[in-house]
């Protein structure tokens, strides 16, 4: 699992701060002016256009499933707890 | 450059040193003078920092050369050039810099006039495209001494970049604007022998736009591009029956494309974009009628004039010119917004255009997702409206971009230098990013230069200021970094293709991100707007591959396409994947457009349909699912035809003699880069890559 997020997105804060990812297996992807592999990914998922409108976005990468809004990635993570 | 030897009133000086020559001299003037040692002096002072002192001592030197020789009739040339050899002996190298004389070799000259140059297709052979030819070969030259620093040229001339249109140093690249400007103020141009108030007829505001499409061209290196034109034509098609319609349609078409009166006797490279529903910016904004007068209705309140006219102008390009072929000019860009899918009659104008694109491949399928807006011209390029354009878009009269220059970045040369090292692979990257934005800097100094001398300088039409602006808004304009074999630089450091692998691919995406970061980065740095374009390479494919095969044979003759024993060589172009890759075509629309929203000054996704003639409503499906399951941002078919000059008629397809009267004078014509051409005047990288295209046949 791949989230893409950025240092000064508050939701993205929230979510990083909330679980503990690395043990969920979500690798974070900051979107920085100096990280081209973390805007190469988001474009590889075809999400350039959809990151513009807002972030987070969390991508399933087995699966291709995308997901978006902190609200739905914390209630994914949640569920993804409970398992 | 001025002269050695003018013949202006002869200056009576006591010249202790002069010999009494008999020496006669064939000036630029046409004339013959009598040998003036002076001269010598006289130039080198004015041209160069030299003292007088040099200037005598190199001047005597020269003299004596020319007494040894016992030459009879000098030219001022030759003496220039024996100046520069004693200037080289004295090691004043940046003298003989500032004293080069520009021109060419008889030989070349001989060339030119005889042979047609292939470099650009849009450009015939003839007279008028000689003397282009042979101005741009001096403008190339004084650019590379004189507005560009060593550093840069040298890049070029070794083809780490490519500076596009050095011939046209003295204009920027390319220009997008409305006809609300000619609809509002007239055509009213700097040195026009007549003025004219705005249009009252649509016929005599096709002749503006006509006109001064022209006269922008004379002052862009390149495309014309025109913002929705059949939206800002609506308000003069009020009443019109049908068959008016589309005669001013067949006229608009006509008049673009047979106008071979350009530089160099060649068409107006020109774009329309067209929507079929009123774009949101547009829908509440006063429109200007006849005789520039606001009408008291809002443009989305002529949705339905639009609508007539824009499919009048597809009826005549899916007719084609007088054989059936299709037209070349003007390219018509169709935007796609989100609302186009809720606009009533959009099923039957889509099958419209997709039966256009599968019969003469015309349409250009520009999609705007989300709320994206654009006006888009040359092969690819477009302009993505800001914040601030929208709220010009109030008044569109405003709506004028431009790009200043194009710079392309040789990709492959980078991984050949890197050997394996991906540190010194993005290091390299950006070290020619930063040469690229040096000589973005420096045209604009030129440029600004040009444009300081206002109404009376060269640039008088850029100028000129109606609405409380200049023509050439600068605070507008883009700085083009483009690039060119993406797939061969993946090729050569990862040892696999773009098409091979989803590592190979995913590299690729982080050059071009990393490219990306990089001109966001400069531009803030330097207040300029640089964005990177798929440039389409016409020439620059194939010239970077010949320099690389020369200059980095062993490594280029690993990655280079096309077939080396017949020369016919290229890169792929900017981001594209192997053009012979057999895929399905929504595979590489949907792998190419990954890219494209990194590339925000343009791209575009190539399917090469051959003879294959899909069925409109199957290309409408198809329309349908890029747009909503890609982020590919424009998309062209190309068809390939051929014409018979003797039975002059079309057929589809590449042959080598007519299938209707047998005769094997034939022409070949499709698409080059971004517009169609007759194949004969292509260069030998673009013929290697029509002999490799896939042709899309089994997948529609």
């Amino acid at each position: 699992m791949i989230l893409f997020s950025t240092p000064t997105c508050g939701k993205c804060k929230e979510i990083k701060e909330s679980f503990d990812l690395k043990k969920l297996g979500v690798e974070v992807k900051e979107l920085t002016e100096d990280n081209p592999d973390a805007l190469a990914w988001l474009a590889y998922y075809e999400l350039v256009k959809k990151a513009e409108n807002g972030l987070p976005i969390m991508v399933l990468k087995e699966s291709n499933v995308v997901i978006t809004g902190a609200e739905n990635i914390k209630k994914f993570l949640q569920n993804k707890l409970k398992n | 450059m001025a002269e050695i030897l003018e013949l202006k009133p002869p200056v009576k000086v006591d010249y202790k040193d002069t010999t009494d020559l008999a020496v006669f001299v064939r000036t630029s003037d046409e004339e013959l003078a009598s040998w003036n040692r002076q001269k010598i002096v006289e130039a080198l002072i004015r041209e160069t920092l030299l003292d007088r002192d040099t200037a005598e001592m190199i001047s005597k030197e020269v003299e004596q050369v020319i007494i040894r020789s016992g030459i009879s009739v000098l030219t001022s040339p030759l003496i220039r050039e024996i100046v520069d050899a004693k200037l080289i002996e004295h090691g004043l190298e940046r003298a003989r810099r500032m004293h080069t004389r520009l021109g060419m070799p008889l030989y070349d000259v001989e060339q030119l006039l005889t042979y047609p140059n292939k470099e650009n297709a849009n450009v015939p052979h003839g007279p008028e495209a000689t003397n282009l030819t042979l101005a741009e070969n001096i403008k190339k030259e004084y650019a590379l001494l004189n507005v560009f620093s060593q550093d840069i040229s040298d890049a070029h001339m070794k083809g780490d970049v490519h500076l596009h249109d050095l011939g046209f140093i003295d204009r920027p690249y390319c220009s997008g604007q409305s006809l609300e400007y000619i609809k509002k103020f007239g055509l009213s141009l700097p040195n026009s022998l007549a003025i004219a108030k705005p249009a009252k007829h649509p016929e005599v505001l096709l002749a503006h736009m006509v006109k001064f499409a022209a006269a922008l061209q004379s002052n862009f290196a390149g495309a014309i591009g025109w913002d929705a034109v059949n939206l800002f034509f609506a308000p003069y098609l009020e009443g019109m029956i049908d068959r008016d319609l589309k005669q001013l349609a067949q006229m608009l078409i006509f008049e673009f494309s047979q106008q071979a009166v350009a530089r160099g006797g060649q068409a107006i490279f020109s774009d329309i974009n067209l929507y079929w529903e009123v774009p949101k910016h547009f829908e509440s904004v006063p429109a200007i009628g006849p005789a520039g007068e606001y009408t008291g209705k809002t443009y989305g309140e002529y949705s339905e004039q639009a609508k007539r006219f824009v499919k009048a102008l597809f009826e005549v390009y899916m007719e084609g010119d007088g054989c059936g072929r299709p037209f070349f000019f003007p390219k018509p860009l169709v935007h796609i917004t989100e609302k186009f899918w809720k606009e009533e009659g959009h099923e039957d104008f889509l099958n419209l255009i997709s039966e256009v694109a599968c019969e003469k491949g015309n349409t250009y399928f520009v999609f705007d997702r989300g709320n994206t807006a654009k006006i888009s011209e040359c092969c690819r390029l477009s302009f993505k409206l800001q914040e601030s354009d929208l709220l010009d878009a109030k008044m569109p009269w405003r709506m004028r971009y431009s790009a200043l220059q194009n710079v392309t970045i040789n990709l492959p040369r980078i991984a050949y230098e890197a050997k394996g090292s991906d540190v010194k692979l993005f290091e390299i990257i950006a070290e020619r990013m930063e040469l690229a934005v040096k000589a973005h800097i420096q045209k604009r100094l030129f440029i600004e230069k040009l444009l300081s001398q206002g109404e009376k300088g060269p640039l008088a039409l850029l100028t000129m200021n109606k609405d409380g602006q200049p023509y050439l808004r600068m605070h507008r304009v883009s700085y083009l970094i483009g690039m060119v074999g993406l797939n061969e630089l993946v090729k050569y450091h990862l040892g696999q293709e773009l098409h091979e692998s989803n590592f190979a691919l995913q590299f690729g995406l982080k050059i071009i991100a990393h490219m990306k970061l990089l001109s966001d980065k400069f531009s803030k740095m330097h207040n300029m707007h640089f964005v990177l374009e798929q440039t389409p390479a016409e020439s620059t494919a194939y010239r970077f591959a010949r320099l690389d095969l020369k200059h980095y044979s062993e490594k280029a003759g690993r990655v280079v396409k096309g077939d080396i024993s017949r020369g016919e060589i290229y890169y792929t172009n900017s981001t594209y994947l192997n053009v012979s890759h057999p895929i399905n075509p929504i595979d590489r629309i949907k792998i190419e457009g990954k890219f494209h929203p990194l590339i925000e000054a343009g791209s575009l996704t190539h399917i090469w349909l051959g003879e294959k003639k899909p069925a409109k409503e199957t290309m409408a499906n198809f329309i349908k699912k890029i747009f909503h399951q890609t982020e590919n941002d424009q998309v062209a078919f190309s068809p390939e035809f051929s014409t018979c000059l003797d039975c002059r008629r079309t057929e589809r397809g590449l042959a080598t003699s007519c299938k209707y009267c047998g005769s094997e004078k034939i022409e070949n014509i499709t698409r080059i880069t971004g517009y169609f051409t007759r194949v004969s005047s292509w260069n030998k990288g673009k013929i290697g890559e029509l002999r490799d295209r896939f042709r899309s046949v089994e997948y529609f």
